[in-house]
């Protein structure tokens, strides 16, 4: 079988620490990792049912997100708990921005491009279906994804709307804001080597500039002392600290340090000319730390 | 299309299954059509809204509850609903027909029912001597599931 294309990434061997393991993690498929849905089971009641059925779960931590290690199925969700909605199968790293703007019981939370649902239903999952998360997705087509995995999941308090995140007003301001903004996709390089595309410099500048718009658009939306969280799935600082460092010196927005219980490096400090002083409150969780896809995470302020 | 609020949706739950109204106050109710939406959120003015919680019912000549929202309120139902054993949940799960014990049948009204098995929540029958499984096709147990 033909090598993956990892020539692809060469570019970012001086911002990428241990950089030869990270490819060498780019060279092995992506486990499946899933999230237990404790809206509707324990944790331990569904590990015991698949441990049974003969899946073998590694458990991360304190969350209740578990690497699948073996299955007796070629798909993870091919199994009667998967289609009661017991679990979502989502990756370790794509828990990371939910975790990033600790939602509470109560809060009202609008998640900017919310399709198909992983974040949204990890939210209204440690919401405990309280408050409410506007979910919205431009992609029409998308909406039956997102609609379909809040169905399953039992998920009762999001609204979905259809709205160009870029420049339409959702109508209200909201004390959290997850952005997970479109971008190139790096980070789910594993997922499929051989489907990647990419981008090229001109696509991660134009990008950029969505992201750009789409921040800009977040902030009119966010309360005062209102948290805003961005990410993505992808390594270009165009499309990350580039992106922050507007929302910080255009916007007004105050970057704020977290911290997450998933291994990850700091921000990306230099990239050609532009200099990024904020890289210490950026977080970046590369493939090679614990065995996931890639995501860059920012959590802002309005002052 | 707007949703409407009218929360008295709540009592088909009440009256039906017997779920505790306490329970059924966490739900506003918005109809939208001919279907029906619960949500427990805090209600936001917000225009053009595509979906508001999860869909609850249908209605038609009687109300048809969804298997999405009896998965979230079931296990607090006292009447109308069948608890299978393993074997006959499974023929359920895969939409067929369900012949029940008649101990059983004495409990039940014609009807929608709410069919479980154990703990979990398997979704929506209709009861008419026998128990049809009106399970949605994308839940549907297929041969390749364990």
């Amino acid at each position: 079988m033909e090598e993956p294309p990892l020539k692809y990434f060469e570019v970012y061997r001086s911002i990428i620490p241990r950089f030869e393991d990270f490819l060498m993690s780019l060279q092995t498929m992506q486990p499946y990792w899933m999230r237990v849905n404790t809206l509707k089971i324990e944790e331990e009641k569904l590990v015991g049912r698949l441990e049974k059925k003969g899946f073998v779960l590694e458990k991360f931590g304190e969350l209740n997100a578990y690497k699948i290690v073996e299955m007796p199925v070629k798909h993870p969700g091919a199994t009667i708990e998967y289609s009661l909605g017991y679990y979502y199968i989502q990756d370790l790293a794509s828990m990371a921005p939910v975790l990033a703007l600790q939602p509470e019981e109560g809060d009202i939370i609008l998640d900017m491009a919310a399709a198909p649902g992983s974040k949204t239903t990890m939210l209204a999952e440690l919401m405990r279906n309280t408050g409410v998360i506007v979910a919205n997705d431009a992609n029409f087509r998308r909406l039956k994804s997102l609609a379909g995995n809040i169905e399953r999941l039992g998920i009762t308090n999001v609204i979905i709307v259809n709205r160009d995140a870029r420049t339409s007003s959702f109508g209200v301001k909201f004390k959290k804001i997850l952005l997970d903004a479109p971008c190139s996709g790096e980070g789910t390089f594993r997922k499929n080597p051989w489907g990647f595309r990419g981008a090229d410099e001109r696509g991660h500048r134009y990008l950029a500039e969505q992201q750009k718009m789409m921040m800009r658009n977040a902030v009119r939306h966010l309360e005062d002392g209102g948290i805003l969280v961005y990410s993505t799935c992808t390594y270009h600082p165009y499309e990350n600290e580039d992106v922050v460092k507007y929302a910080v010196k255009e916007l007004g927005l105050k970057p704020v340090e977290v911290d997450i219980p998933i291994p990850h490096t700091e921000g990306v400090k230099r990239w050609g000319e532009e200099e990024y002083e904020m890289h210490r409150e950026c977080i970046r969780i590369y493939p090679h730390l614990v065995d996931t896809g890639g995501m860059f995470i920012a959590v802002l302020a309005k002052k | 299309m707007q949703f409407l609020q009218k929360n008295e949706y709540r009592n088909y739950f009440v009256q039906r299954f017997g779920i505790p109204y306490e329970i059924m106050e966490r739900y506003t109710f918005w109809e939208r059509g001919r279907k029906v939406w619960a949500f427990s959120g805090i209600t936001l003015e917000i225009e053009r809204m595509e979906i508001l919680g999860i869909k609850a019912l249908t209605k038609g000549k009687a109300l048809k509850p969804s298997t999405a929202f009896l998965r979230v309120i079931g296990k607090y139902a006292s009447k109308n609903f069948v608890n299978l054993e393993a074997s006959k949940a499974l023929k359920f799960l895969r939409g067929e027909e369900i012949e029940l014990p008649p101990t059983l049948v004495k409990q039940l009204e014609m009807g929608y029912v709410i069919v479980k098995s154990d703990e979990d929540i398997l979704g929506c029958g209709f009861f008419d001597g026998k128990l049809k499984s009106l399970i949605p096709s994308k839940y549907r147990l297929q041969d390749t599931w364990v």
